[in-house]
């Protein structure tokens, strides 16, 4: 024992301290994480049969005897062709702009790294203003060919297209690091022996990417899997979407929809388990490290081939395209009437700011020749409550979620690395590592189910009834986040250097004043980069929104569906798409934002900081001498 | 002014330290040197209270301290990576821990200027943050804030290992003035030999838990011990059979010559035993030059002063004197 620790009193204060957390932490691991996807799984067995027998395997003889199988192998299907696409995809995206000489890279760049302000709901409605039936590209195509197929962009590849597109954020973040930290030396040594570039870059440039490349591959891989907004939203039977509607369905409307929703939800989280127990397993073999002691930058490599060349221009801006016509169109249209997004066609006289600001009324004839006035029926995202009631909700949500897994993950970080290397470190990490483990619509799915009556440990209440629901969707939120934030703030924490926590206490320093001053300032960049990706993620996300809809948890992913579905029908909602539209520019807006303010300001240290104060001063000080003068 | 007595430390059954004993003087620069895993770093944090001994007592100024948590042993402390806190700024690092004191704010001020003015750093300096100073700054920084609150000895941890060679020689000389300047009782841990002999007044050896001897840097050098100091303080060579024999050496010990003790081309003096060697190689070092010399059955590393002119090829056929009084012998180590 340290000779600090001696002293009574601060014994007894730290250990009334440990004690509490162990207690808060194993309520919150028992209680929110295992006992209801338990109780999901036991739900699978515990079938009565017609006589009030219980009959264990009703449900999986069900599975074998019904069309269950065909949602598995749609979901299979959509996982393995995804990895592929994406993959292509997202190896391109980060060559063009940072391994080969391409020009406009950086605009490049920018247009590819859209998908981490513009994911979820968003990025599919997007697609959907585009490509459906009543899209805009669809519009045009059917003026040049008549009879063409209105519903072309429905169903498997549908959802192949938008997810291939979707999910390169992974790729533009993580696969452009490894790109960037390959040693430039390794690569002119190949091409001295002389090999031709291509071969530089499979034999020297993809081996190193390799391992980064299957950690993507199995996270795309288990996206697919359990992908959910796209497959809802374009119409593909898999396995998320059919676990919602059998959630959401009743013993009247069919047989066991709970339980077979369960087992459905146990499928996943089997496939989930197997892939990370393989990628746990590669990752534990080690990433290829660079042994170079004086590495040397990446140059851009040229393409030889005139023809080569060209080819590549032209395949980096027809991605550039695809990543951009979505989002500058949703850009575009949100300043324009309802008329002229209902037409899809570009109205030069009709820019408005009617989809962000105010209202008006909208009046129209009905069937028996009455004209109405529908009060209000055009509305703003800032004039519209229900789309602002959304947009808060999903905020304050997200926000608390996003905030909660940080708190819950540094504090437990901290810990972690203060009994490094002791079987209750581990333990704790393993807790917080579970969620990963089971897909996010397990979890939600046996919330909804295991919450949806009174229990005990949450003060006697049904959590899913009325406003306690919030609460649920703020549970469920940090839940599935607190792998990822683990991940990060654990790598952060490997940046601080043991001696600091020893000056701190030299210098008589308690354990809190030894976290809060040296510590935590130092993990808070990461901390707060953690905060920003859970939270823009959880903002549009749309599997969790769905699971939980209700009157009091609608959030802004629900809340624009609504209102598309509903938009112009007895003249209501008349400009809610252009609304869609103004409200995702807002969210890219804001997610944007904090982007910048996490990445760019909070990223710089207090050195940068100091430096950029000073250049301030010193032009503010010649602004205002050349004003005197 | 430091004791440390019977001193033994284990973690779990591994025993890191064995009986060590050391007497530290009122003012003296005290250093622990020694290879990698030998102990000496132990000691420092045994003795700074982060580790807290099996058995043994640490006493400061007659006062039992063993079981004296860290932050009240007055003990300051200057790590290896020097530990600044990189989200303050350097004037918030050497404020710390009179902050922590809860001083005056304007107590604080004043002292932690008139520390910065002892260590050479400006107004300008302090106001900015650790990642832009120099090295040499940075080291400043980390000695004004083990200083600021007035500790009644200071315990450096290899405070220039991560340096370049230049710098290290430089800041070594800066340092060894400042602890002159403030008079503070200073143990200071390395396993760089020449910069425990350039520095200290008096070193401890250390290997494997054990402190093998405890001298001056005149003493370790010259009239080492065991063998282990011999070996690790300085380049040595070991005598074989052959040169043994020629000096009439006690057969069963070990013997060991300073290479600057090795004559080359010298006049005969009393009792000195020479033999005939040619010059096997030579590495030129400016100042001096080092050769490799076969000489009865072995080679030996011999140092001459680089004049310019007495300077041997290989090849060359050379006498080799030696004194019987500078050769070193030891039992055999079994």
């Amino acid at each position: 024992m340290q000779a600090s620790m001696r002293r009574s009193g601060k014994v007894d204060a730290s250990l009334l301290y440990k004690v509490f957390g162990g207690v808060l932490f194993l309520y919150l691991f028992l209680g929110f994480m295992v006992v209801p996807c338990l109780n999901t799984l036991t739900s699978i067995f515990t079938i009565k049969d017609a006589a009030g027998n219980t009959d264990p395997f009703a449900v999986i003889r069900f599975f074998f005897a019904g069309n269950m199988p065909s949602f598995v192998m749609n979901s299979l299907k959509l996982a393995v062709t995804l990895v592929i696409t994406v993959n292509i995809v997202g190896v391109s995206i980060v060559l063009l702009t940072e391994y080969f000489d391409i020009k406009g890279a950086k605009i490049l760049r920018l247009g590819y790294m859209t998908t981490l302000i513009y994911s979820g709901v968003a990025l599919v409605t997007g697609y959907q203003f585009l490509y459906d039936k009543d899209g805009m590209l669809t519009t045009w195509l059917l003026q040049i060919f008549p009879n063409m197929n209105r519903q072309w962009f429905s169903g498997y590849s549908a959802v192949l297209f938008t997810m291939t597109f979707a999910c390169t954020s992974n790729h533009a973040l993580f696969l452009r690091n490894a790109i960037r930290g390959i040693d430039y030396n390794t690569v002119e040594a190949a091409r001295n022996m002389g090999a031709k570039p291509f071969k530089v870059l499979f034999k020297v440039v993809m081996p190193t990417l390799l391992p980064t490349l299957f950690s993507l591959t199995v996270m795309t891989f288990i996206t697919g899997l359990c992908a959910m907004s796209a497959p809802t939203l374009l119409g593909y039977n898999s396995i998320n979407p059919e676990i919602v509607r059998l959630a959401g369905s009743t013993v009247a409307d069919e047989a066991f929809p709970q339980a077979r929703a369960a087992l459905l939800s146990v499928i996943l989280a089997m496939f989930t388990m197997i892939l990370l127990t393989i990628l746990n397993h590669y990752e534990k073999k080690g990433h290829y490290l660079s042994v170079s002691k004086t590495k040397a930058k990446l140059v851009k490599q040229k393409i030889q081939s005139p023809v080569a060349n060209v080819l590549a221009h032209i395949y980096a801006y027809a991605l550039f395209i695809i990543y951009m016509t979505p989002v500058v169109m949703i850009v575009v249209f949100s300043f324009q009437n309802w008329q002229a997004i209902r037409s899809k066609t570009l109205d030069f006289s009709g820019w408005t700011l009617i989809n962000y600001f105010g209202s008006q009324d909208y009046s129209y004839t009905t069937s028996r020749g009455k004209t109405k006035v529908r009060l209000d029926a055009i509305s703003g995202v800032f004039a519209n409550e229900k789309t602002l009631g959304g947009i808060r909700l999903s905020f304050v949500l997200s926000a608390l979620a996003a905030a909660l897994a940080c708190v819950i993950v540094v504090v437990a970080v901290n810990y972690i690395f203060k009994h490094r290397n002791k079987k209750r470190a581990a333990l704790v990490e393993g807790c917080l590592l579970f969620p990963w483990l089971l897909p996010t619509i397990l979890i939600c799915y046996s919330y909804r189910i295991f919450f949806n009556q009174k229990i005990w440990y949450v003060f006697g209440n049904n959590m899913y009834y009325a406003e306690n629901v919030r609460f649920l969707i703020v549970m469920a939120y940090t839940v599935v986040k607190l792998p990822f934030a683990l991940r990060m703030v654990k790598a952060a924490f490997y940046a601080i250097d043991d001696e600091l926590e020893d000056a701190a206490r030299n210098l008589g320093a308690s354990q809190l004043v030894t976290f809060l001053r040296v510590k935590l300032p130092i993990v808070l960049p990461s901390v707060l980069a953690v905060f920003a990706l859970n939270f823009n993620a959880l903002f549009t996300e749309y599997d969790m929104s769905a699971t939980f809809h209700s009157s009091y948890g609608t959030s802004y992913a629900m809340v624009i569906q609504s209102m598309c579905n509903e938009e112009g029908r007895d003249g209501m909602n008349m400009n809610a798409s252009g609304r869609r539209c103004a409200s995702t520019v807002f969210i890219m807006v804001v997610s944007g934002l904090i982007l910048y303010l996490v990445y760019g300001v909070g990223a710089r240290d207090l050195g940068e900081r100091l430096e950029r104060k000073e250049k301030r001063r010193k032009r503010w000080a010649k602004l205002t001498g050349k004003a005197a003068n | 002014m430091i004791q440390l007595k019977d001193i033994i430390v284990k973690f779990g059954d591994f025993e890191a330290l064995h009986n060590i004993n050391v007497h530290v003087k009122e003012g003296e620069f005290f250093t622990f040197l020694g290879p990698s895993g030998c102990g000496k770093t132990t000691t420092l944090r045994t003795i700074t209270g982060f580790i807290e001994p099996v058995s043994g007592t640490v006493s400061m100024k007659g006062q039992d301290i063993t079981h004296v948590p860290i932050e009240k042993r007055n003990i300051g402390i200057v790590f290896q990576s020097y530990a600044l806190f990189p989200t303050m700024t350097v004037h918030d690092n050497i404020a710390f821990g009179l902050k922590i004191k809860k001083l005056k704010k304007q107590e604080i001020e004043e002292k932690v200027k008139t520390i910065a003015r002892k260590v050479d750093l400006s107004d300008e300096q302090l106001a900015k943050a650790v990642s832009q100073l120099s090295g040499g700054q940075q080291q400043r920084v980390a000695i004004a804030r083990a200083l600021v609150t007035e500790p009644a000895i200071i315990c450096m941890d290899e405070p220039l290992s991560n340096l370049d060679a230049k710098l290290r020689v430089q800041l070594r000389n800066e340092l060894k003035k400042m602890q002159k300047d403030f008079g503070i009782t200073t143990i200071y841990v390395t396993h760089d030999q020449e910069e425990a002999l350039t520095l200290s007044d008096r070193i401890a050896v250390f290997n494997k838990g054990y402190i093998e001897q405890i001298g001056t840097p005149n003493e370790v050098y010259n009239f080492s011990q065991t063998e282990f100091v011999a070996n690790f303080i300085g380049d040595i060579n070991r005598l074989e059979s052959g040169l043994v024999q020629g000096l009439k050496l006690e057969g069963s010990k070990h013997h060991f010559i300073r290479l600057e003790r090795v004559r080359v081309n010298r006049t005969k003096e009393e009792q000195e035993f020479q033999a005939q060697g040619v010059i096997e190689s030579r590495e030129y070092y400016g100042l001096y030059i080092k050769y490799y010399i076969q000489v009865a059955g072995q080679t030996i590393k011999v140092i001459e002063k680089n004049d310019g002119i007495n300077i041997y090829e290989a090849g060359e056929s050379v006498t080799v004197g030696i004194h019987p009084a500078d050769v070193m012998s030891y039992p055999a180590e079994k």
